[in-house]
C-alpha cells in the first residue's frame, strides 16, 4: 500500500472511532494504527489522520447547523480563551492520542523484532 | 533497542497522558477529550436541535398530541384532553430546558450540592434550614394521588422523563456535560419544590432584624418611624377615591437615645448567619449588602385601562415581571389548545405544569409581587440550648420536631449535616444565642395550580380572580386580568396574615405563648382588590397595596414596598385617556422617573445654595452643570444619570451615619429611598448632620452637595473625564442576562437599555447582580386577545443553538413580537411552522 493509500485507510478508521467512541475511540484507533504500521511512519499518520478526521467531524457539525466559530468563541469565554485555541484544542487532543500511542506501538514492536533478528 | 526504547515509552505516554487527561481529567482540569469531541461532546450540542419533524412517545398518554412550533419556536400543543395536554408541556419544556429544570427543583430542594458541587452548600443548608423540602414533602403526603392536583403533576413527570430517557449522550444538555452528570428522574414532588423556590424569591424579606438594630442604636420612635410605618407617598393598588398620590411628608423623628431592650437583644442575636441573616444578602461590607439590595430589583409592572381610555375601545392589560435575568429566561412561552375544553397561551416557569402569565381567548392577565410581611420570627425558649428537645409553650414543654439533614456533594458522599428543629410555627434556628422560630406562608402553600387550571376555564375576569382566590397562597401577588367583555381588576392574592391584638409582624415576638401566634388570614373579600375603578385604568409596581387610611389592618411596612415606579405608571396612566398597545409597549422601557424629578432638584439646589455661600470646589461646580443639564430620563444614550445614581448611594451613606455602630465603619442598616422625601423638606432636621464631622452640624444643602462632589470625582476616577469620555447611561449600566451557572461564555454581551432605578424598567446588569424585565406583554382584549409579548434570551437552553438569544436584540431595544394564536394547527401558516413534532403512545 502506497503512504497515501495508508493515510486515507487511517483517516477512514479515526473517523469512524471518533464517531462512535469519542476520546477512547482516537486512542484505540491510535492503537490500531501502531500494530499496524511498525514505525513506518505511525506517529505522523497517526496524529495527522486524526487530527483530520477530527477536522472533518467539526465540519460535519457546521453542516448540520451548528456554527462552529461562534460556539468556539463562548466556549472559549468560559476559559478565559479565545475562540482559536477552543479549535486547536479539539484538533491536537486525539492527534496527540492517536500519534503517540501509534508511534509508542510501533516503535516497541519494530524494537523487538529487531531483538528476535539479533538473536536469531 | 536502546535507541528506540526511549522515544517509544516517550510518543507512548504522550499518548496515553492525553487520553488519560482526555477521558479523566487531571484536577481542575475537565476531561477535555470527552467535552471537546465533536460527536459526543459539546460540539455536538450546536447541531440544529429543532428538526423540522420529529417524532417521539410519551408512554402515559391517551391520544396522539399535535405539536406546531412557530417562527417564534414557541410550541403550540394540540391534544384532546388537558392530561395529554399538559404530557406534552413536561415534554416540549423538557426539549428545551432540561438542565433549568433539575436545578431549579435542586434549588428548592437544598440539593444542588449534588449537582453542581460543595460550592453549593451555604444556599442548601439555607434552603432546609427554612424547612422548605420538608414543606414539599409534607405538602405531597397531603395529596389525594386520585384527584386532579396530583394527575397535573404525574402527568407533567411522565412528559419529562419520556424526553429524558429518550436521550443519547451526545444529546444531554451541555451542562450535564460540564458537569460530568445525567439528568434526574422527575417526580411529582419537583413542582413542589420549584414552588418553594418561587416563594423563597419572592416572599422573603424580613425587616425584624433591621428594625431591632435600628432601636438599638437611634431609639425606639426614631426607628419605628422609619422602619415600622407605611410609605410616605400612597399611590396604591386599590385606588383611592382621588386623583393624584397622597403625601405624608411628615417631619421624621430625629433620632434619639439607644435602645437598651433591643441593644441587649442585637448583642444576643449576634453577627453570624442564622435565622435573622440570609445567605442570599451576605456581602463583605454593609456597603455592598445594600448595593446589592438595591440591584436586586425585583421591580414588576402590571396596569390594565378599561375601554373608554383605549383608542379601540377594548380593554387592554400590560405587565413586565422583574426578576432575574438569566439564560435561559426563567419562563419558557406556550400555547395549549384542547378544544372545548382549554386554550390558553403564555409563559411557563420549567418545572410548574401550567401557564403563570398569559392569556386565553376570554381573558388575559400578568402578575406583580405583592411583597408584603409573611414571615415571622417568635424567641423560643428551650430546655437545652445546645440540644433543645422541648420547648415552653403556655406554661408547658413541647416536643420539638427534629430532622437531620444530610448534604452530599456530586459524588453521593455526605460532605455536611445538619438537625433542623421545629415548633408548632414551623422551623426553629439558631441565631447567636438565641433559639428563633418562624412561621412563613410559603410553607402552607401547595395547591396554587388548582386555581390556575380551573381559572382557565372561566370566561370572565372576575370568575378568573376568584378560582385563583380559592387556592391561590403563596408567594402573594397583584393579579391583574382583562377581558373580552372590557372589565378590568386586581386583587392582591394570596395569604395575609393577621396577628394577635392587632399586631404588626415586624418585631420578633415571645413565643413561650400561643396568645402571639397569628390568628388567621384574611379572607379574600379583606384583599386589596379593585374591579372596573372609575378612573378607567389599573396599576401595580411593587407599591403599598392599600392607603392605611382605608384599610388599618397589618400587610407590610414601606420597607417591603417602592413607591417610584408605581408613582411614575399611575402619571403616565392619568395623562392619557387614548391608550394603545404600541403606547402601553412604550411604557415598558419609559425613560421617565419620578425619583429623579423629585431628588434631582434637590441636588441641583444645594449645589447652587452651596455655591453662593462660597464653596468653589470645581467638582461641585462640574456635577451641578451636568446634573442640571440632564433631562432626569434614562435614555441610554443620556450622561446624567450615572451621576445622579452614584450620588443618592453617597447621599445615603452619608445621611444614615446614624446606623454606623461604635467602632464600626459602616451603618449596619439603612432606610428606604422614599424617606428622603420627607427629609429633603426638611433642611435643618437632625437626620441631615453627619455625626463624625465632630462640632460642625451639616444641613440638607451641606450633605446633598458633598454626596454630589464626591460622586463626580468617584466617577471621573473610575470612567475618566467625562468631558473626554462621557458617561454614557447605556455603557456605564447595561443589562446583561447571565447563564444559569454563571458561565462567562454562556452569558449575554453588555445590552444597552433605557431604564434605571425609578423607572419603568429598572434593569441592572452588575457583578452583584442582574435583574430586568422577565417578560413583557400587551394584550388587547378584541374579540380575540391580540397578543404582543417577548422576554430576553430564546425559547432554547441550549447556548450552542441560535434559539438561545435570538429574542434578546428585540427585548434590548424594547420591541415585542406578534404571539400566534391558532385554534387549529391548520390556523398557522405554512411559512409560519418551524418545526412539528408528533407525540404519541
Amino acid at each position: 500500500m502506497t503512504t497515501r493509500s495508508i493515510f486515507l485507510s487511517a483517516v477512514v478508521l479515526q473517523l469512524a472511532a471518533q464517531a462512535f467512541g469519542g476520546v477512547w475511540g482516537a486512542a484505540i484507533a491510535g492503537l490500531l494504527v501502531g500494530l499496524a504500521l511498525r514505525d513506518r511512519g505511525a506517529f505522523r499518520i497517526g496524529f495527522g489522520s486524526a487530527l483530520l478526521a477530527c477536522a472533518l467531524l467539526l465540519v460535519f457539525v457546521g453542516a448540520r447547523g451548528g456554527d462552529v466559530l461562534t460556539f468556539a468563541s463562548m466556549l472559549g469565554g468560559n476559559f478565559k480563551l479565545p475562540g482559536y485555541a477552543i479549535i486547536l484544542v479539539t484538533l491536537l487532543l486525539p492527534a496527540v492520542q492517536a500519534g503517540g500511542i501509534a508511534g509508542g506501538v510501533s516503535r516497541l514492536l519494530k524494537a523487538e523484532s529487531s531483538e528476535l533478528r539479533a538473536q536469531n | 533497542m536502546a535507541r528506540n526504547l526511549p522515544l517509544a515509552l516517550l510518543s507512548l505516554a504522550a499518548g496515553l497522558g492525553a487520553t488519560w487527561v482526555g477521558a479523566r481529567g487531571v484536577g481542575a482540569l475537565p476531561p477535555l477529550g470527552a467535552l471537546l469531541s465533536p460527536s459526543v461532546g459539546l460540539w455536538a450540542n450546536t447541531a440544529n436541535d429543532l428538526p423540522e419533524r420529529a417524532d417521539a412517545k410519551i408512554p402515559g398518554l391517551t391520544d396522539s398530541v399535535d405539536i406546531r412550533y412557530d417562527a417564534r419556536s414557541v410550541p403550540h400543543i394540540f391534544a384532546k384532553n388537558e392530561l395529554d395536554a399538559v404530557r406534552a408541556l413536561g415534554y416540549v419544556v423538557a426539549r428545551d430546558r432540561l438542565f433549568q429544570l433539575e436545578l431549579q427543583s435542586r434549588a428548592g430542594e437544598g440539593t444542588l450540592t449534588e449537582l453542581v458541587g460543595d460550592v453549593a452548600l451555604p444556599a442548601d443548608q439555607e434552603t432546609r434550614r427554612l424547612g422548605m423540602p420538608r414543606a414539599a414533602e409534607a405538602r405531597m403526603k397531603t395529596i389525594d394521588t386520585t384527584g386532579a392536583l396530583y394527575r397535573i403533576l404525574a402527568a407533567y413527570a411522565e412528559g419529562i422523563n419520556a424526553y429524558r430517557t429518550s436521550l443519547a449522550t451526545a444529546e444531554l444538555p451541555m451542562e450535564y456535560k460540564l458537569l460530568q452528570k445525567t439528568p434526574r428522574e422527575w417526580l411529582p414532588i419537583h413542582s413542589s419544590h420549584l414552588l418553594n423556590r418561587m416563594g423563597y424569591t419572592l416572599a422573603h424579606s424580613p425587616i425584624e432584624l433591621d428594625l431591632l438594630q435600628a432601636r438599638a442604636l437611634v431609639g425606639d420612635s426614631a426607628a419605628r418611624a422609619l422602619w415600622d410605618s407605611s410609605s410616605p407617598v400612597q399611590e396604591p393598588i386599590q385606588p383611592a377615591p382621588r386623583n393624584t398620590p397622597r403625601e405624608a411628608l411628615t417631619a421624621l423623628y430625629s433620632p434619639g437615645t439607644p435602645d437598651t431592650s433591643a441593644q441587649r437583644m442585637v448583642a444576643a442575636l449576634g453577627s453570624a448567619p442564622g435565622a435573622l441573616r440570609f445567605v442570599r444578602d451576605g456581602a463583605p461590607t454593609a456597603d455592598e449588602r445594600f448595593a446589592l439590595q438595591q440591584e436586586r430589583a425585583f421591580a414588576s409592572n402590571n396596569w390594565a385601562v378599561s375601554p373608554s381610555r383605549s383608542t379601540s375601545g377594548k380593554a387592554m392589560v400590560a405587565g413586565d415581571p422583574h426578576l432575574e435575568l438569566t439564560l435561559p429566561s426563567i419562563w419558557y412561552e406556550v400555547h395549549l389548545v384542547v378544544p372545548g375544553a382549554m386554550d390558553v397561551g403564555g409563559v411557563t416557569i420549567p418545572g410548574l405544569p401550567g401557564v403563570t402569565i398569559g392569556y386565553t381567548r376570554a381573558f388575559a392577565w400578568s402578575f406583580t409581587n405583592t411583597g408584603g410581611d409573611v414571615m415571622d420570627f417568635w424567641r423560643e425558649t428551650v430546655n437545652d440550648a445546645a440540644r433543645p428537645t422541648t420547648y415552653e409553650l403556655d406554661g408547658a414543654q413541647a416536643p420539638l420536631e427534629a430532622r437531620v439533614e444530610q448534604y452530599r456533594n456530586a459524588k453521593g458522599n455526605v460532605i455536611a449535616t445538619d438537625t433542623v428543629y421545629y415548633t408548632h410555627r414551623g422551623p426553629m434556628r439558631k441565631q447567636g444565642s438565641e433559639w428563633l422560630s418562624m412561621r412563613w406562608t410559603v410553607l402552607e402553600a401547595g395547591n396554587e395550580l388548582l386555581g390556575f387550571y380551573q381559572g382557565l376555564h372561566a370566561t370572565t375576569a372576575s370568575a378568573f380572580l376568584d378560582s385563583l382566590a380559592a387556592y391561590y397562597a403563596a408567594p402573594a401577588q397583584n393579579m391583574i386580568v382583562a377581558d373580552t367583555a372590557g372589565t378590568i381588576a386586581i386583587r392582591s392574592t394570596g395569604k395575609h396574615p393577621i396577628r394577635a391584638n392587632k399586631g404588626r409582624g415586624t418585631d420578633i415576638l415571645d413565643g413561650r405563648t400561643r396568645g402571639n401566634d397569628w390568628i388567621g388570614f384574611r379572607t379574600v373579600s379583606q384583599y386589596p382588590q379593585s374591579f372596573n375603578p372609575a378612573q378607567g385604568y389599573l396599576a401595580s409596581a411593587n407599591q403599598e397595596p392599600v392607603d392605611p387610611q382605608l384599610d388599618s389592618l397589618y400587610l407590610g411596612t414601606d420597607a417591603h414596598y417602592e413607591i417610584w415606579r408605581a408613582l411614575q405608571i399611575n402619571r403616565l396612566l392619568r395623562a392619557d385617556s387614548t391608550m394603545t398597545p404600541d403606547k402601553m409597549r412604550a411604557f415598558h422601557t419609559d425613560p421617565g422617573s419620578v425619583r429623579a424629578d423629585r431628588l434631582v432638584p434637590a441636588f441641583i439646589a444645594a449645589a447652587q445654595a452651596r455655591q453662593q455661600q462660597g464653596d468653589a470646589s470645581a467638582s461641585l461646580k462640574a456635577a451641578e452643570s451636568m446634573l442640571s443639564a440632564w433631562d432626569r430620563r434614562y435614555t441610554r444614550d443620556n450622561t446624567g444619570a450615572r451621576l445622579f445614581e452614584t450620588a443618592m448611594v453617597r447621599a445615603m451613606t452619608l445621611l444614615w451615619d446614624e446606623f454606623i455602630p461604635t467602632g464600626k465603619d459602616a451603618a449596619v442598616v439603612r432606610p428606604s429611598e422614599s424617606r428622603l422625601l420627607q427629609l429633603v423638606g426638611d433642611a435643618g432636621n437632625a437626620w441631615w448632620d453627619d455625626k463624625r464631622t465632630g462640632d460642625v452640624r451639616e444641613d440638607r444643602d451641606q450633605l446633598l452637595a458633598r454626596a454630589l462632589a464626591q460622586a463626580y470625582d468617584t466617577l471621573v476616577t473610575e470612567f475618566g473625564d467625562p468631558a473626554k469620555t462621557p458617561w454614557t447611561w447605556g455603557t456605564v449600566a447595561p443589562a446583561k442576562p447571565r447563564h444559569l451557572l454563571r458561565l462567562d461564555g454562556f452569558s449575554a454581551p453588555d445590552i444597552p437599555v433605557d431604564g434605571g432605578r425609578g423607572t419603568l424598567n429598572p434593569s441592572t446588569g452588575s457583578r452583584r447582580a442582574n435583574f430586568g424585565a422577565s417578560w413583557r406583554m400587551v394584550a388587547e382584549l378584541d374579540a380575540s386577545p391580540r397578543i404582543r409579548a417577548v422576554y430576553p434570551g430564546g425559547q432554547s437552553g441550549n447556548p450552542g443553538s441560535p434559539r438561545y438569544l435570538d429574542r434578546l436584540a428585540m427585548w434590548g431595544n424594547g420591541q415585542l413580537d406578534s404571539v400566534r394564536t391558532p385554534r387549529t394547527p391548520k390556523d398557522l401558516a405554512a411559512s409560519d411552522v418551524r418545526a412539528t413534532l408528533t407525540l404519541t403512545r
